[in-house]
This record gives structure tokens, C-alpha cells and sequence, in this order.
């Protein structure tokens, strides 16, 4: 066997096509399946603040009458579960390299983990004074607007293109909610957000495909 | 095709740099890990990545992550080098008209052997 490969390509063609194939299929399978890292987060948008706009409907009406306690819990534990399939779909691909890439993933997670707590710690000091709707409101454009504003950063981190443009999607549509009011703002972060975070997997997919 | 880099120039080797060219630039790879996007044996990949080593084309460290120990490999600057000028040369070597035109003008004809 060593002997085989201890031997020189065939010819040049032979070679060129030996180092882009080794070169695709390392790239491919050191980067997780961008489906992976996006439809989960789309899902829980979707179907968590769509949960929120058919119980906690603009006007104070109720769409849909489901129990007060389950669009938030609906939301968090699918946003959880986003998480845990994020992180263990990046740890079998990056698990085994070290260096400025891994650096750059750990501080950019921290970024998210410690923004949160900081925005929401705020929140919660403010928002046992608000009524429920406009508490709720707060609540989920301040969520939102830090997504979107870590979805562009990301984007400059890694010259990613789409996933600057669905961070900047992300901002523009929460504004658009913000202004529009309760109940509305949970509609629009579902169908356009949710939509938004889907379509940006389905189009990083592409991506992926066409370069392997 | 003999003015090529006998290093670089024998395929499993070659296959073993153009892995670790599609790394970034500050990042290293686990020996187990390149072993199996490479589907060699240990034995085979050690012999090979020797050879790269000695010829300054690889890195290779021993680390401790909590308490195992483990190897990292990286191309070094000249490596990276070394195989840039490589894949020139075969495309070079290549019949300019099977080329991508983005790709020609830029291929130096004094590889061609």
C-alpha cells in the first residue's frame, strides 16, 4: 500500500483533480450542514412568537385560546433545543481543529450568551411596571433587535454575505413590528423572521452544495 | 512533469496537503481527525507527514487537552508556499485551453519540463 501512494500522480489532470477533491471534501466536512445551524432557529421563531400572536393577538384579543403559560414556554424550550443542535452539529465538525477559527466561534458565542443576560437583566428590572402587552413587546423587540445586530456581526466576522443580509433582514422587520405594536410585532418576527431564518439555511445549503 | 516537488509529488502526500491547505491559516488539526478525512492508517500517515516534516512543510505539536494528549498538525508558511507553486506548475503543465481563461496569463511557462 505505501508503496502505491508513495507513487506520483498519473499525470497533471490526475493531480489537479486529486487536490480540488481533497480540498472540497475537507472543507465539506469540516463545516456543519447549514441547515443544521439555521432551520432550527427558524422553527421556534415560526411556531413559538406565531403561538404568541394567535393567544396574545394585537388589541387584546385572543385568536386562539391557549393557555397563557404555553407561547413562552413553547418558545424557549424550541430555542433550546435550537441551541443544543447548533452545538453539537458544531462540535463534530470543528471539534478536532484549534486555532483562530475555534477562538473566533468561542467569543462569538460568548458575545451571545453575555449580551442576553445583560439586555434581559435590564428587562426584567423594567418590565413588572409595564403592562402585559407592551412588556411583552419589550420583551421580544430587545430580543430580536440583539439577534439581528449579532447576525450582521457575524456576518462582518466571517465576511459572510447572507448572513449580514439576514441580520440586517432581521433588524428592518423588528422595527416594522415595533412600530406596528403588540400582537403584530409577534406576527411579523414569525412569518418574516422565522420565513427569513429558513430561507437564509435553504440559501447557505446551496452554497455549500455548489462548492462540494 | 520532473521539475515538480518530489515532497509534494507522490499522491498520498499530496492528498495530505491539499487537507490541511483547506484549513485557515491559524488553525490546526487533530491527528485522528485528518486521519479520518484522509482515510489512512495511522502507521501510513505518520510515515507520510515524517517526510513533510523534515522538509519544513508541516508543523506538527503535542498538546494536552485536559489530560489527553494530542497531536496537532498545521502547514507551515513554507508548505502553504510550496504547494501554491506546485499546483501552478501543473497547471501550467495542463493544456492552456482546457484552462479557465480567469486562470491564464498567470501560469509561468518555465515549469513546463
Amino acid at each position: 500500500m505505501e508503496q502505491d501512494d508513495d507513487r506520483p500522480p498519473a499525470d497533471a489532470a490526475t493531480a489537479l483533480q486529486l487536490i480540488r477533491d481533497q480540498r472540497a471534501a475537507t472543507v465539506s466536512r469540516l463545516e456543519p450542514d447549514a441547515r443544521l445551524l439555521y432551520w432550527p432557529w427558524g422553527v421556534a421563531w415560526l411556531v413559538g412568537f406565531g403561538l404568541f400572536f394567535l393567544r396574545f393577538s394585537p388589541d387584546g384579543r385572543v385568536l386562539v385560546r391557549l393557555p397563557d403559560w404555553l407561547p413562552l414556554t413553547a418558545l424557549f424550550v424550541l430555542l433550546a433545543a435550537a441551541a443544543v443542535v447548533q452545538a453539537v452539529a458544531g462540535a463534530r465538525a470543528y471539534g478536532q481543529v484549534t486555532g483562530d477559527s475555534a477562538r473566533r466561534g468561542r467569543w462569538y458565542g460568548c458575545a451571545w450568551a453575555l449580551g442576553s443576560v445583560s439586555v434581559y437583566a435590564g428587562l426584567g428590572r423594567v418590565s413588572e411596571h409595564l403592562p402585559h402587552d407592551q412588556a411583552g413587546l419589550l420583551w421580544s423587540a430587545t430580543a430580536v433587535g440583539l439577534t439581528g445586530a449579532l447576525h450582521m456581526a457575524g456576518g462582518a466576522i466571517w465576511l459572510d454575505r447572507d448572513l449580514f443580509r439576514l441580520g440586517v433582514w432581521i433588524s428592518v422587520l423588528n422595527v416594522v413590528g415595533a412600530f406596528a405594536g403588540p400582537g403584530w410585532h409577534a406576527l411579523v418576527v414569525s412569518v418574516a423572521g422565522g420565513g427569513g431564518i429558513l430561507v437564509a439555511g435553504a440559501v447557505a445549503r446551496l452554497r455549500q452544495r455548489h462548492r462540494s | 512533469m520532473s521539475d515538480l516537488d518530489p515532497v509534494i509529488h507522490a499522491q498520498a502526500r499530496l492528498r495530505v496537503v491539499a487537507a490541511l491547505s483547506a484549513l485557515g491559516d491559524g488553525d490546526r488539526i487533530t491527528f485522528p481527525r485528518l486521519q479520518e478525512l484522509l482515510a489512512m492508517t495511522a502507521g501510513n500517515l505518520s510515515v507520510h507527514l515524517r517526510k513533510l516534516e523534515d522538509a519544513g512543510y508541516v508543523e506538527i505539536s503535542k498538546t494536552h487537552r485536559g489530560r489527553t494528549p494530542t497531536t496537532l498538525i498545521r502547514l507551515s508558511r513554507r508548505g502553504r508556499l510550496a504547494f501554491e507553486e506546485y499546483t501552478e506548475a501543473i497547471r501550467a503543465l495542463l493544456d492552456p485551453t482546457q484552462l479557465d481563461p480567469t486562470q491564464l496569463g498567470s501560469t509561468p511557462s518555465k515549469e513546463q519540463s
